[in-house]
């Protein structure tokens, strides 16, 4: 029997490579997606009801026990990121792509907002996501369902906020608030992030790889984690090389075109190690971009307790995490920075509690204290845009190896004075607005803490300074694309997730079309 | 070839949606077909209080130390405290597994040469003892995440069904 080669074969089963599998099967092509960890089970395998008491050290563990995944960066499991994230979705605007345009600094995108459009409209369809139409310019509205009511203390921080010319508006997520085939409605129940069980909330396993399944032309394959994209004589992409989870066996899966989408570190980790004579630092990196221009959001954070809830009953706030976001503000203000900062708040999980070590004193009143301060915590986290500089950038260590004998990507962040600005920008108004809102101010984070991988094989127009090109080719291997937040040239201070699906839904598009025309 | 999945309405018509979402019953059970259950799904009572083994890492008389300490911390009032919380064990529990942390409450219980009372606790915290920091770390951890602080004393009322988001009502102010 000849060897199966597939039409296309995908590295990675997150946002990006599973809305990648639906799209590229359901126009016909033979797909196979290649992930490191295992299948899970999103309704019986993670802990998504556990109470920390069910454990002795009452840490509860992402994964029910005897259940694999999510152990480490190579193996999380089939959906990624996708199953624990807040799947918090953000349409980015012109201002985001154009960047540079904008403020003179950092990059510009290779393509438009309305470029863009049709594929976030598409994917809101496809998907679900809910959210107000709120008519911002720098926020685009999107197709809809009803987002989800404001809880008291959202209201408290939208008066507070207002004093000082801020909106806060309801936040937008891929979380279903209206039953839709198969999935219900969101019901509130809790921690978004400990795996949404009756998958309300999207995850790329459910909702675009299980139906993707019923063409018959997408074949997954878990539990296999890939050490080498294989490149032929030609300079065409054969396939990838990887090792079993479990056995460490190695074996091979060849394709027509392959798409690296295992989440911005480890693709650039991936193409690091798929070096050879002819790209002796990694694979498609002829313009030595590679691991460079790495632009993951930053934020910093402060916890308070608005006054106005001290002591008052405890409500079932935690469901759904957070309601509401501060869209970004500065970017039209006077300010000595580029870019800006959103705020992601009240997303506190209440069965976390390490906040209580830190109020004063000990005894009756320590106690009195800590209940008092229960229903009033609250976390207000500030999402700034890093811009590219020579002092951040991903690289692998040779020298520290992981349970499969590959080298650790390392993550080098050297903190600009720009960064640093901003940093202390956004805390401070963070501050401006909570003390508005009457609050007691907590803690607030002394250093910027890092979220949202981006950047580090950008998109770009010119070979010579970029990896990909504006359809996530890469520059130098015709038939290898890069797609997920790695090829951001620039990153907005919105969520990603959001644009990496419609980024793959474009993608998968223009590999469709080139297919029917016979150029792949 | 399949076609995309249904196209959803750009609808924000709230009284469709909490038609909607207010026929979700208490257990939450969803009539889809086999194969397709998400939304079958059911929110036991909390689950009891995962046992501690018998404290073995502390002496006795450290362990009657940490127990007249965690007292002080966390003292019985008109609700229970840390030792009907089982806080002792924890502790006993967490340094047996970490090494630089038993470091700190070993040497610091030796220093205090016999039982704590109020006062000792209190030169301690204004000292900024890390002896103190980490027995009342220890001490809020053990008490706020076991059964007794997290449901009884804190009310925590997340991990419910609602059938619908509450909209707030707290008076306009």
């Amino acid at each position: 029997m000849a060897e199966k080669i597939y039409d296309v074969v995908i590295v990675g089963s997150g946002a990006a490579g599973g809305t990648l599998a639906a799209h590229l099967a359901r126009s016909g092509a033979d797909v196979c997606v290649v992930e490191g960890g295992p299948k899970v089970n999103t309704r019986t395998d993670f802990n998504t009801h556990s109470l920390p008491h069910e454990f002795p050290n009452r840490h509860i563990p992402t994964m029910k026990p005897g259940k694999p995944g999510f152990d480490s960066e190579r193996s999380r499991g089939l959906g990624g990121k996708t199953m624990l994230w807040n799947a918090v979705a953000w349409r980015f605007s012109q201002r985001d792509f154009k960047g540079r345009s904008h403020d003179g600094a950092g990059e510009d995108w290779p393509l438009a907002y309305a470029d863009m459009a049709p594929w976030y409209d598409k994917i809101e369809r496809e998907v679900g996501v809910c959210g107000n139409l709120d008519g911002l310019e720098d926020l685009p509205d999107g197709v809809f369902l009803p987002p989800v009511p404001m809880k008291c203390s959202d209201l408290i921080v939208k008066r507070g906020a207002a004093k000082l010319g801020v909106k806060v508006i309801h936040v937008r997520k891929s979380t279903l608030t209206q039953a839709r085939g198969p999935r219900p409605g969101c019901h509130f129940c809790g921690n978004c992030m400990a795996g949404c069980d009756v998958v309300a909330k999207y995850n790329s396993y459910d909702v675009h790889m299980v139906p993707a399944l019923r063409t018959g032309k997408l074949t997954l394959q878990p539990d296999s984690v890939v050490r080498e994209v294989m490149v032929d004589a030609n300079n065409r992409a054969t396939g990838v090389r990887y090792l079993n989870r479990v056995t460490k066996a190695e074996g091979e899966v060849k394709g027509k075109t392959v798409i690296i989408a295992a989440a911005c570190v480890q693709s650039i980790a991936l193409l690091m190690m798929s070096k050879s004579a002819r790209y002796p630092t990694g694979l498609a990196n002829s313009s030595g971009h590679l691991g460079k221009d790495f632009i993951p959001h930053f934020t910093g954070g402060v916890q308070c307790f608005l006054k106005d809830l001290i002591g008052k009953p405890t409500t079932n706030d935690e469901g759904f995490l957070d309601h509401a976001y501060v869209p970004s503000f500065m970017h039209n203000r006077k300010r000595d920075y580029a870019r800006s900062f959103g705020v992601q708040f009240n997303y506190q999980n209440r069965r976390a509690t390490g906040w209580a070590r830190d109020v004063a004193g000990f005894g009756a009143s320590y106690k009195e204290a800590v209940k008092a301060r229960f229903p009033a915590f609250l976390t207000f986290a500030p999402y700034g845009e890093m811009l590219p500089h020579a002092g951040t950038y991903v690289e692998l260590d040779y020298e520290k190896k992981d349970q499969f004998g590959l080298p650790l990507a390392k993550r080098v962040l050297g903190w600009s004075d720009h960064d640093m600005t901003l940093f202390r920008e956004m805390t401070r108004w963070s501050k401006d607005i909570l003390e508005a809102s009457g609050a007691e101010i907590f803690a607030v984070g002394e250093k910027p803490q890092t979220n949202h991988e981006l950047g580090g094989a950008r998109m770009g127009s010119d070979p010579k300074r970029s990896v990909v090109n504006a359809y996530c080719q890469t520059h130098d291997v015709p038939n290898l694309f890069v797609v997920d937040g790695s090829v951001f040239p620039s990153a907005s201070e919105k969520n990603p997730t959001h644009t990496i699906m419609a980024l793959a839904a474009r993608t998968a598009d223009h590999i469709a079309q080139r297919a029917k025309r016979g150029e792949l | 070839m399949l076609t995309d999945n249904q196209p959803i309405e750009a609808t924000q018509d709230r009284r469709e949606n909490l038609k909607i979402i207010g026929a979700i019953s208490a257990t939450c059970a969803f009539p889809f077909s086999a194969g397709e259950l998400y939304g079958q799904h059911e929110h036991p009572a909390a689950a009891a209080q995962a046992a501690l083994p018998k404290p073995s890492f502390f002496s006795a008389a450290e362990m009657a130390q940490i127990t007249r300490i965690a007292d002080l911390i966390i003292p019985a009032t008109d609700t229970p405290g840390a030792l009907a919380a089982g806080v002792p064990a924890y502790i006993d529990y967490v340094c047996q597994r970490n090494e630089a942390l038993a470091k700190t409450v070993r040497e610091g219980l030796a220093a205090l040469k016999g039982p704590a009372d109020v006062a000792t606790l209190e030169q301690l915290q204004a000292a900024q003892s890390p002896f103190f920091k980490a027995i009342k770390n220890l001490t809020a951890d053990g008490y706020y995440t076991s059964k007794i602080g997290l449901l009884d004393e804190l009310v925590y009322k997340g991990n419910q069904v609602l059938a619908e988001f509450p909209s707030c009502t707290i008076p306009e102010h």
